[in-house]
C-alpha cells in the first residue's frame, strides 16, 4: 500500500466515545453500582512525618452502618511501579511520610457514614521532623524518611553519566552559558478523580473496575498485596476521564477498595475527592537544574553539563525511571557529542511526584531551550538558525546509543518559523510583545519493560465472523487519548472496511491479551503494530479462500472497499463477508493474533535502557506573548506549532493532543503551583486555589503536521501525546524574554515576578547608564 | 460530603418567608444560590439549623427602570440575568460587566447579587460597582423595610449591617447624571473563574465644562477587610481639572488608602502597586465613556 493511499488512516474519524461522553452515557468508574455496595473512605494523617504509635478504630467500628475498618498492618506488603524498589503500602504501616497519607479506611453503607466514622478513628503519632524541600532533607543529621533506603540520607537514587569530555569541550568553546533553572510542583489535574470498585464473588475471585492507565500493573500489584493468584483477579478498565500519567501507578484507593471488599464481604467503591487526587499526586518533579551549554563560533553545540536535584516527595513511584529519562533527554533533538549528567532524586515529606505527560523531558527541555535561545542572542545569531544547525538529521545515533530511525525535526523548525513569521517578528516587536521558539521531542514507547521479561510488550487478537463482525481485542488502554479509535482505524484500513464496523475490546485483563499499559506514548506504535500483525494474519487466512473463488493467486489480492479484488484486474472481486462466510464454513472460527516487541539494542548502556525507543516524535513551536508591564500579566496570544508524529492516524485526535499539551504546558508556565506549608500540608489542594487555564485563557492555536512517515511504524505513525508539550514552556519563556528582556528561569511566571524583574532590570540599566 | 444535618424550607410567598425568618432568625440562614453558603457548610465553617430557600419567591426577582428612581434589581435576581439584562447594559454597563466576570456560567445561573454582598467577601465582584454607583439597599424584615446606602453596609470582614431578621430585598441604582460614568477593573491570575487579587469600581462625574471633576467615587476590593471607598482621595479629587495631576493624585491616593495583606493570591506589595494602575485604567475608561456619549449626543 503506498503511503498516502489510505481510505481510513489520516482521515478525521469521529470517536465512538465522543457522543457518549457528551450525553453522559459513557460509563466511568463512579457510574458503576452494585447491590449491597459499600462506600469506602480514607482517614489521612494530619502530620507530615511521624511514627504511628497506635490506631484505635473501636469507635468507628461501633458506628451503625460501618461494615469494615482497615489499617496498614493488615496489608504490610510493599509495592511500587518499579518492582525492584517497592516503597509503598496500601495504608501507612508503622510510619507516615507526608501530611495526608492514608492511614486507615472505612467501608460503610454510604459515604456520609464512612466519613463520620473517619472522625472516630484515633491515631497517636510520634512526630518526626518534616522536610518539605530537598535542601532540608539533605541537611546533616536529617532523619531518614525511608529507613531501609540503600542510598545515603534521603537520596532516593542518584546517577552520574558521562559521555565524551565536557570539560575539554567547554575549554575549547567559543561561548559557554550556564544558569540555574527551577521547575514547580504541579499536578496533572485530569478531570475524573480516581475511583475503583472491587467485588469478590463467592468463589473468591476478585473483580475490580478502575480508572487506570495500567491494568497489567494493577493486576500484578493486587496479586502481590492481597496475596492472591493473578488468575483469580480480573481487572476491568472503565471509562477514563484523563490520566496524563497520574493513573500510571497503582493508586491507594484501588488496593484499599479490594482489601475492604475482602474484609466486608461486599462490593466496595472508593472514590477520591479532588483533594484526595492532589494527595495521591504523582505530578511533575520540581527540579533544580544547573545547566551549562557550550557552543563554537558557528553556534554548534560543544557540550552539555547538567546537574539536577529532583524533589521526589515521599515515595519511590516512577522516580527512578524519570531520573534516567532526564538523562536521556539531554541527547536530543540536537546533535551533542559531550554530555555530562549528575542527578539525584530526594525524598521529602510531600505527596509523591511521578509520571506526568512528557515525563523527564519537560524540565531539561525548559533549561536547554532557554539556554540555546540566550546563547544565540548573545552570539548574535537567530535562535532559529542555531537550533536548525544543531538539529539532528533524518536519522541519528546519540553518544548514549539511542537510535533515532526517523526524524523530521528540521522540517518542524522550518514550518513553525515560517507559519508564525518568527524571523520577521523576533527582536522586532514593540516592548511588551514577544515571540519565542522552542523545539522538542519524545519517545514513542520504551524499548524495555520495567521488570525483566522477554514477552511481547503488546498483543492483540482479532476475531471475525458474520454475526458480530470484526472485533479487535487488545490490552491497550484508552484513557481518553483515543487509542480505541486508532486501533480500530488500523484494523479497518487493513480489512478495507469502514471504521464504524470495527469493535474494539480493550483494557480488560480477562478478555484482552496482554499489553503493558498506556504510558511512554507507546500505544499507537506498540499496540498498533500488534493489531496490524493480527490483521495481516487474518488476511493470510482469508486471501487463499478468496483466491480460489476468483481464480487468482492470493498475493494479487487486496482488501478494500468491503471487497477482495485482484490488483491487476479490479473486476475480479468478491465481497469481504462472503469470503469470511466461506472460510468459517470450511475451517471454523476465524481468529488470529499479533504481537509487538520493540527492537532490542545490544551493548552496555549507562542509565539502564531508559530512553531507548523504537521511534521518536518531534515538535517545534513559536509562541507569541503580550506582557502588561504595569500589572505584570503575561498573556499567550498565539502558538504556532509544527509536529512530526509520522503519519497522523486520526488527525483530529492528534490536534486534540497538541492543543491539550499546549494548554497544559501554558498552565505550568504561568499559573500552576502546589503550595506546601511548613508542616507539609498542601495549601491549595482544590481547583479553586490551584489554577489551571480556563477557556478564556486559551490562545489562538495554529497546529500543523509536517510531511512525515516512519516506514517501520504501523502506517508510518509515531507519538503525538507527549512530544508537543516539550517546547511549550521554553517557547513561552523565550517569548517573554523577547517581549521585556527578562530571562526567567523559574516557573511559573506570575505577575508579581514580572513586576519585580522589571524593577530589577530598570535598576541595572540605571546603574549601567 | 458529610455535613451537619439541617432543616430546609422553601417558602412560596414573601409573607411566608418573612414570618418564618423572623421566627427563626437566630439559627436560620437564607439560601439564595447557595454558591457561597453551601461551600461554607461543606467545609464545616458554618452549621445552620435551618436553610430558607428564597429561590421560589417571585416578589424577589426582576429588574426594572424608572427615570426618577433609577434601576431596581430585586435581591433574588440571578447574576446571569443581570449580566444579560438590556436595562442593566444600558444604565449600569459596568455592573453587567462585573456580573459577566463572576465565576462560571453555571455559577452565574445559581448566584444572586444579594448573596454576593451578604457573603461580604472583600474580593467579591459586584460590591465595587455598587459602591461606585452609590447604590441604595432596600432592607426588608417582617412588617417593614428601611433603606441604607451601600457605603454603610459592609462593616468588617464578612460582617454586614443587617440586623437579626433583616434581609436584602432590592438594590436601587440612581440614574447616572449626564457627564458621569462608572467603570470596573479587576485583576486575577487567569482570565476567568477567579477570585480577584484586586478590583476597583470607579465613578467619575464632570462639571458642565467637561474639564473639571465634579464628583468621584473609588471603591476598592481585596485591599482591606471589606470593599471600601477611598474617601480621602475622593474628596481631594473633587474640583480638580482632568489631566495628569488628577490621575497621579487618584493613583497615589488609593495606594495611600489601601491596606492590603499578603495572602495566597497576591502579596500586599503587589496589590499596593497595581491598585493604582487599575484605578487609572478605570478612570480613563469613565472618561472615554463620557466622551463617547457627548460626541454621540
Ligand atoms: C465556583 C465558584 C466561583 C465563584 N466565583 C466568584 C467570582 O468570580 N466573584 C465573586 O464575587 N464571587 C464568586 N463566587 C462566590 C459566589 O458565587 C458569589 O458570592 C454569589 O454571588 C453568591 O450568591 P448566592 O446567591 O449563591 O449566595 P448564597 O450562597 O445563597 O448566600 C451567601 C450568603 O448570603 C446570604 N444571603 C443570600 N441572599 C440574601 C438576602 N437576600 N438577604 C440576606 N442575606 C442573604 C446567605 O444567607 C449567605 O450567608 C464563586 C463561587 C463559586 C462556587
Amino acid at each position: 500500500m503506498s503511503r498516502h493511499d489510505f481510505d481510513v488512516i489520516g482521515k478525521d474519524q469521529k470517536r465512538k466515545d465522543g457522543p457518549k461522553k457528551v450525553k453522559g452515557e459513557h460509563e466511568f468508574a463512579d457510574d458503576i453500582q452494585f447491590p449491597m455496595m459499600l462506600h469506602g473512605r480514607i482517614k489521612r494523617s494530619d502530620i507530615g512525618h511521624a511514627r504511628i504509635i497506635s490506631i484505635d478504630t473501636s469507635k468507628a467500628e461501633a458506628l451503625a452502618g460501618v461494615k469494615a475498618v482497615l489499617v496498614g498492618s493488615e496489608a504490610p506488603i510493599k509495592y511500587g511501579i518499579v518492582p525492584q524498589m517497592p516503597t509503598e503500602y496500601a495504608l501507612a504501616y508503622q510510619k507516615v511520610r507526608f501530611y495526608g497519607e492514608p492511614v486507615a479506611a472505612v467501608a460503610a453503607v454510604d459515604a456520609e457514614t464512612a466519613e463520620k466514622a473517619l472522625d472516630l478513628i484515633e491515631i497517636e503519632y510520634e512526630a518526626l521532623p518534616v522536610y518539605t524541600t530537598p535542601e532540608q532533607a539533605l541537611a546533616d543529621g536529617a532523619v531518614k524518611i525511608h529507613e531501609d533506603n540503600k542510598f545515603p540520607g534521603n537520596i532516593a537514587y542518584e546517577s552520574d553519566q558521562n559521555f565524551g569530555d565536557v570539560d575539554e569541550a567547554f575549554k575549547n568553546s567559543h561561548y559557554v552559558l550556564g544558569k540555574v533553572f527551577k521547575t514547580s510542583y504541579v499536578n496533572h489535574v485530569f478531570m475524573e478523580p480516581h475511583c475503583a470498585i472491587s467485588k469478590f464473588d463467592t468463589n473468591g475471585e476478585l473483580f475490580i473496575w478502575s480508572t487506570t492507565q495500567i491494568p497489567h500493573y494493577l493486576h500484578n500489584h493486587l496479586s502481590k498485596v492481597l496475596q492472591m493468584d493473578m488468575n483469580k483477579i480480573h481487572v476491568k478498565v472503565t471509562g477514563v476521564g484523563g490520566a496524563f500519567g497520574g493513573k500510571g501507578e497503582v493508586s491507594n484507593n484501588e488496593l484499599i477498595s479490594a482489601l475492604l471488599a475482602r474484609k466486608a464481604g461486599r462490593p466496595v467503591k472508593v472514590l477520591y475527592s479532588r483533594k484526595d487526587v492532589f494527595l495521591q499526586h504523582r505530578g511533575r518533579h520540581p527540579i533544580e537544574m544547573r545547566v551549562k551549554v557550550g557552543v563554537d563560533k558557528e553556534g554548534m553545540i560543544t557540550g552539555i553539563d547538567y546537574d539536577g536535584t529532583m524533589d521526589g516527595g515521599s515515595y519511590g513511584g516512577w522516580g527512578l525511571v524519570i531520573l534516567f529519562y532526564t538523562a536521556a533527554m539531554l541527547h536530543l533533538p540536537y546533535n551533542v557529542k559531550n554530555v555530562r549528567f549528575n542527578a539525584r532524586r530526594i525524598y521529602t515529606n510531600k505527596p509523591t511526584c511521578g509520571a506526568m505527560r512528557g515525563l523527564g523531558g519537560v524540565q531539561p527541555r525548559f533549561a536547554l531551550e532557554s539556554l540555546l535561545d540566550q546563547i544565540a542572542i548573545d552570539i548574535g545569531m537567530s535562535p532559529y538558525e542555531l537550533k536548525k544547525k544543531n538539529a539532528i538529521g533524518f536519522s541519528h545515533e546519540t553518544v548514549s546509543g539511542q537510535v533515532v530511525r526517523h526524524s523530521e525535526f528540521r522540517k518542524c523548525l522550518d514550518q513553525a518559523v515560517e507559519n508564525s513569521g518568527y524571523l520577521e517578528k523576533h527582536g522586532n516587536l514593540p516592548f511588551g510583545k514577544g515571540i519565542g521558539l522552542a523545539g522538542g521531542y519524545y519517545i514513542s514507547g520504551t524499548a524495555y519493560t520495567l521488570y525483566m521479561a522477554y514477552k511481547p510488550h503488546s498483543s492483540a487478537m482479532i476475531r471475525v465472523d458474520n454475526e458480530s463482525g470484526v472485533t479487535v481485542y487488545c490490552g491497550a488502554t484508552d484513557i481518553g487519548q483515543g487509542s480505541d479509535t486508532v486501533l480500530g482505524m488500523m484494523a479497518a484500513e487493513k480489512f478495507g472496511l469502514p471504521f464504524e464496523t470495527i469493535h474494539v475490546v480493550s483494557g480488560d485483563t480477562s478478555l484482552a491479551p496482554f499489553d503493558l499499559g498506556t504510558f511512554a506514548s507507546r500505544v499507537t506504535v506498540a499496540a498498533g503494530s500488534a493489531v496490524c500483525k493480527a490483521a495481516d494474519n487474518v488476511l493470510k487466512k482469508l486471501k487463499p479462500v478468496a483466491a480460489i473463488q476468483l481464480g487468482v493467486s492470493p498475493e494479487q489480492l487486496e482488501a478494500r472497499h468491503g471487497k477482495f479484488y485482484s490488483v491487476f484486474e479490479k473486476s475480479r472481486e468478491i465481497d469481504f463477508w462472503k469470503v469470511v462466510e466461506k472460510y468459517i464454513d470450511a475451517h471454523g472460527p476465524l481468529t488470529a493474533t499479533g504481537d509487538y516487541t520493540p527492537p532490542r539494542r545490544t551493548g552496555d548502556f549507562k542509565g539502564a535502557n531508559i530512553g531507548h525507543s523504537p521511534t521518536y516524535g518531534f515538535s517545534a513551536q513559536c509562541t507569541e506573548v503580550e506582557v502588561d508591564v504595569e500589572t505584570g500579566e503575561v498573556r499567550v496570544i498565539r502558538v504556532t506549532e509544527a509536529g512530526d508524529c509520522g503519519q497522523p492516524i486520526n488527525p483530529v485526535s492528534v490536534e486534540g493532543q497538541v492543543e491539550g499539551s499546549i494548554i497544559m504546558g501554558m498552565g505550568q508556565a504561568l499559573y500552576e503551583e502546589l503550595k506546601v506549608g511548613k508542616d507539609g500540608r498542601l495549601l491549595n489542594p482544590s481547583l479553586h486555589d490551584y489554577k489551571i487555564p480556563t477557556a478564556a485563557d486559551i490562545p489562538e492555536l495554529k497546529t500543523t503536521f509536517v510531511d512525515s512517515y516512519d516506514p517501520e511504524s504501523p502506517f508510518g505513525a509515531k507519538e503525538a501525546g507527549e512530544g508537543p508539550i516539550q517546547p511549550v514552556i521554553p517557547a513561552i519563556f523565550n517569548a517573554v524574554y523577547d517581549a521585556i528582556g527578562v530571562r526567567f528561569t523559574e516557573m511559573p511566571i506570575t505577575p508579581e515576578k514580572v513586576l519585580k524583574a522589571l524593577d530589577e532590570k530598570k535598576k541595572q540599566e540605571g546603574i549601567r547608564s | 460530603m458529610h455535613c451537619e444535618p439541617f432543616e430546609y424550607e422553601k417558602p412560596v410567598s414573601l409573607r411566608e418567608f418573612e414570618s418564618l425568618y423572623a421566627a427563626r432568625a437566630d439559627d436560620a440562614r437564607i439560601l439564595a444560590g447557595g454558591t457561597d453558603l453551601m461551600v461554607l457548610i461543606k467545609e464545616k465553617l458554618l452549621a445552620p439549623r435551618l436553610l430558607i430557600d428564597i429561590s421560589d419567591l417571585h416578589e424577589l426577582r426582576g429588574i426594572s427602570w424608572d427615570p426618577r428612581q433609577g434601576l431596581t434589581i430585586m435581591a433574588g435576581t440571578k447574576i446571569a440575568e443581570i449580566e444579560r439584562s438590556t436595562l442593566v447594559k444600558e444604565h449600569a454597563p459596568a455592573l453587567a460587566y462585573a456580573a459577566a466576570n463572576l465565576g462560571s456560567n453555571q455559577v452565574r445561573w445559581m448566584a444572586t447579587m444579594a448573596g454576593n454582598i451578604c457573603h461580604a467577601s472583600p474580593a467579591a465582584e459586584t460590591p465595587p460597582v455598587l459602591l461606585a454607583h452609590d447604590c441604595e439597599l432596600i432592607i426588608g424584615r417582617q412588617g417593614g423595610e428601611r433603606t441604607l446606602p451601600i457605603s454603610r453596609f459592609f462593616l468588617s470582614y464578612r460582617k454586614t449591617a443587617l440586623e437579626s431578621g433583616e434581609y436584602v430585598k432590592a438594590f436601587r441604582l440612581p440614574p447616572l447624571p449626564a457627564r458621569a460614568a462608572v467603570a470596573y477593573r479587576f485583576k486575577g491570575l487567569r482570565r476567568a473563574m477567579e477570585i480577584d487579587m484586586l478590583n476597583i469600581g470607579a465613578y467619575l462625574e464632570l462639571c458642565e465644562d467637561g474639564q473639571t471633576v465634579s464628583d468621584v467615587r473609588l471603591a476598592m476590593g481585596s485591599v482591606g477587610p471589606t470593599t471600601y471607598r477611598a474617601a480621602v482621595t475622593e474628596k481631594k479629587l473633587k474640583g480638580m481639572p482632568i489631566g495628569e495631576d488628577f490621575f497621579a493624585a487618584a493613583c497615589g491616593g488609593v495606594v495611600q488608602e489601601a491596606t492590603p495583606i499578603d495572602d495566597v493570591r497576591a502579596s500586599a506589595e503587589y496589590r499596593n502597586r497595581v491598585i493604582g494602575v487599575l484605578t487609572r485604567r478605570a478612570l480613563e475608561e469613565c472618561l472615554e465613556i463620557i466622551g463617547a456619549r457627548r460626541s454621540a449626543a
